[in-house]
């Protein structure tokens, strides 16, 4: 039987923290007053940073990220094209998001078995491992293959698809990018949070009926479907 | 050829310096020669533990800032031929541990042909701690069967294999081994604690033993012994077993269940 989940978010959902100053104290002090304010709603919150003024400090990033993180938020990526920001970014892990208006309501997968279109042959990056609590694994423009598990704490984004052998417990990110035909592939599904193209569902939200077997996730009309009959 | 083997936990106060005390005085009890590190800077404890607090006349950082040499600061364990202390120091703070410095003591320890080198770990994953599992070939995680201890230890595997020493040069990974302790089947059985399954599940490294909770731990700790030495206590016959397969021996795991079998259970219960 295949049930289909109302999703609590679409891609809008990613907040976007629109950076207005340079200067990572200031940006620090304003987050946690934010922070303070409502200081629930921003646990595990996936985010996207949006520089509206060049960030010369080469350390900016990477401060901010962690600092997100301490505060319990998921920076997940950031919106430039200013190279010497893609490069800081890709240091501190984060996904590229183009300038472009990313794609409000993605259209219905229309060719659910082609491959996603890439310039040039790159194959999936392959951990042979599990991914461990505060370990992230960022595969930037292809799939990933997990051969272990994504542990509690751990987390995995990939431009394309992910394919877990083992279980996922952590955080999962696929078509980083914004690609609304990246699939999540897995074991076994106990996810802390699962996102397909900024459309993200939190464990609780997942019916326990796919926790157990091998299962397939995938964004159909802004939703995430879980399909586990794949193996018959 | 030295073995040097870190025993970590990321979380504090799961039984890592109870640990390094009893396997070391246990490898040094099969004859081999071992000195036992402490790397908790500040916070000694290890030498409380051994019960060679008053012996202390130099310790690790001494040796580290070239005021004492090795020799000095090695304290004899008076019961265990081959088995030797190097304390922390109460007095220093943590930086006064370097990498050279550390690097330096261990080459020296090999140099002096101990075969095992044993580090305990203070907790944390920051710098202390990663000081401690740097230099090591194998690693020891300590946990206890709760959700904390087990994420913990599961960041500290993470470090395992990013920043040591082995990780960065691109040998061969350390070598992880997993020791559950204060394990309570009881309060297993009533869903209080993770069960021995779930944890190497999650961890999904060897198991090499999994010690009981037992009030004769803190009993051996206020008398400075070694609870490896009270060998009638089921700590005691658990790190035994945890030594004998370290050094490769195949022992089923003992004290995993909550049943207090009497020799007529033994016979006849199964
Ligand atoms: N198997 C056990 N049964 C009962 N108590 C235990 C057991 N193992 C350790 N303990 C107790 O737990 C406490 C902490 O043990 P220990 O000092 O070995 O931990 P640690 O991991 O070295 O701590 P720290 O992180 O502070 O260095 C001590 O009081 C010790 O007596
Ligand atoms: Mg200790």
């Amino acid at each position: 039987m295949r049930n289909i989940i109302d999703l609590k978010g679409s891609i809008l959902s990613l907040t976007v923290l629109s950076l207005l100053s340079d200067q990572i104290e200031d940006t620090k002090q304003a987050i946690a007053r934010k922070i303070d304010q409502a200081p629930d709603f921003f646990i595990g919150v996936p985010v996207v940073l949006d520089p509206q003024v060049p960030l010369m400090d080469p350390t900016f990033l990477a401060l901010l990220v962690e600092y997100l993180r301490q505060r319990k938020m998921i920076p997940i990526g950031i919106r430039t094209e200013d190279d010497v920001m893609i490069e800081q970014a890709e240091y501190a892990g984060l996904a590229i998001f183009p300038l472009e208006k990313v794609k409000k309501h993605p259209k219905k997968a229309v060719e659910p078995k082609t491959e996603m279109a890439q310039p040039g042959l790159k194959t999936a990056l392959l951990v042979k491992s599990s991914v461990r609590s505060g370990q992230q694994v960022v595969a930037k423009d292809r799939d990933v293959i997990i051969m272990g598990s994504i542990n509690p704490g751990a987390e995995v984004v990939a431009d394309g698809h992910v394919h877990v052998f083992g279980k996922v417990m952590g955080k999962v990110f696929a078509g980083a990018s914004g690609e609304t035909t990246a699939k999540i592939f897995a074991k076994q599904l106990a996810p802390e949070l699962l996102c397909i193209a900024g459309l993200y569902q939190l464990s609780e939200d997942i019916d326990p009926a796919y926790q157990t077997g091998f299962v397939e996730v995938s964004l159909q009309d802004n939703k995430l479907v879980f399909n586990t009959g794949l193996l018959g | 050829m030295s073995r040097v083997i870190v025993v970590t936990s990321g979380k504090g106060g799961v039984g890592k310096t109870t640990t390094s005390a009893s396997i070391s005085a246990g490898l040094a009890l099969k004859g081999f020669k071992v000195a036992v590190i402490d790397f908790d800077v500040g916070l000694r404890n290890l030498d409380l533990i051994m019960g060679c607090e008053r012996r202390v006349v130099y310790d690790f950082v001494n040796v580290v800032q070239g005021e004492a040499s090795l020799n000095q600061a090695l304290i004899r364990d008076k019961r265990i031929k081959n088995l030797y202390i190097l304390a922390a120091s109460q007095t220093r703070d943590k930086d006064a541990l370097t990498l050279e410095g550390v690097g330096k003591v261990i080459d020296d320890l090999k140099t002096d042909g101990f075969d095992f080198i044993i580090c305990d770990s203070p907790a944390g994953i920051e710098k202390g701690a990663q000081l401690a599992l740097y230099f090591a070939d194998e690693a020891i995680v300590v946990t206890n069967p709760e959700v904390s201890s087990v994420r913990d230890s599961d960041r500290i595997l993470g470090i395992l294999q990013a920043k040591s020493k082995r990780a960065e040069s691109g040998d061969e990974g350390i070598v992880e081994h997993l020791v559950l302790t204060r394990y309570n089947p009881k309060r297993v059985e009533t869903g209080e604690m993770l069960s021995v399954e779930d944890v190497v599940d999650l961890l999904n490294i060897p198991l090499l033993g999994v010690i009981p909770e037992s009030e004769q731990v803190l009993n051996a700790s206020n008398s400075g012994e070694p609870v490896i030495l009270d060998s009638e206590s089921d700590a005691a016959q658990a790190y035994i077993d945890v030594v004998d397969r370290f050094l490769g021996e195949e022992k089923a795991h003992r004290f995993l269940t909550a049943e207090k079998k009497g020799l007529f259970k033994k016979l006849f219960g199964k």
